[in-house]
């Protein structure tokens, strides 16, 4: 590899989401999400979403204490997903809807809150009919 | 990209499927996050580049860019509620040093020098840490696999 290279930002690794109590959000995210739970490090838990590890973590310092950026959890069929998280005591904002038309899909997505009050979401890239031939 | 991408989903689908049962609503992968911007052309400068990123498109004002499958959404917030820095992003490198020496030659505020997080299992955990140019705090990160 080149210099050039060495130093290209390949994907990410991992995403902080602020959590005010670690125990409740570690709950929320294996519990009612169904992801993965890697480890656990004191006030640091760790879990898998497709090779992206995310880390809940109390702000260390005030100037890190804000929300989560939105993450976009992508799903295969968005209205059996929002069902079931809703059902597991979720808070949605609002129902699953199309929110761009792409060339060759629909995108679908609906917004909803952790534990925290962190704001999500859901995506599902529907294709079209007329471009599944 | 994608081979590696599916089978790490399939991977992750039967063992949350294992662990989770019937709660598992279906998550495969991130597929977007969003990050606030103030002003996204000099955003949108900053992540194509500084960090080099892809830029895959523009609509409006908004820039997406994609990073190994992961879309970035830079943006305006559409609401006050929404206008606070981004979650810290880490961002995988092969070679820590390399990205360091790149981000000061391009004139990026360092926030903490190269150093050594965590010694994992098997390869030592290194970080960087950086402010995008809205003032959002990212980190570069490199598994450093043990030479024994």
């Amino acid at each position: 590899m080149n210099q050039q290279e060495n130093a290209a930002l390949t994907r990410i690794g991992q995403i902080a989401i602020n959590a005010h109590d670690v125990d409740r959000a570690t709950a929320f995210y294996r519990d009612v999400l169904g992801l993965q739970h890697l480890f656990r490090a004191g006030q640091l838990s760790f879990f898998d979403c497709g090779g992206v590890r995310l880390m809940l973590d109390r702000a260390e310092k005030p100037e890190f204490d804000h929300p989560s950026s939105i993450l976009y959890f992508q799903v295969g069929n968005i209205r059996a997903a929002h069902k079931r998280i809703k059902d597991a005591g979720a808070k949605f904002e609002d129902e699953p809807h199309v929110i761009a038309q792409m060339p060759k899909y629909d995108l679908w997505m609906t917004f909803f809150r952790d534990s925290e009050n962190n704001l999500l979401a859901l995506m599902s890239e529907v294709p079209r009919p007329a471009a599944t031939e | 990209m994608l081979t590696i991408c599916f089978s790490e989903v399939n991977h992750f689908m039967s063992a949350t499927a294992t662990n989770t049962g019937m709660t598992n609503p279906g998550i495969t992968n991130i597929g977007q996050i969003s990050i606030i911007t103030h002003d996204t052309p000099r955003a949108t400068a900053f992540y194509r580049d500084v960090l080099g990123l892809p830029l895959l498109f523009t609509a409006g004002n908004m820039a997406f860019f994609d990073c190994g499958g992961v879309r970035l959404m830079l943006g305006p917030a559409s609401s006050p509620e929404l206008d606070h820095p981004s979650s810290i992003l880490y961002f995988r490198v092969p070679d820590i040093n390399a990205a360091h020496r790149h981000l000061i030659e391009m004139g990026v505020e360092i926030v903490a020098p190269p150093r050594l997080i965590a010694p994992m299992k098997d390869y030592d955990l290194w970080m960087v840490g950086f402010r995008d140019s809205e003032g959002n705090i990212m980190q570069l990160m490199s598994e450093v696999p043990r030479s024994s």
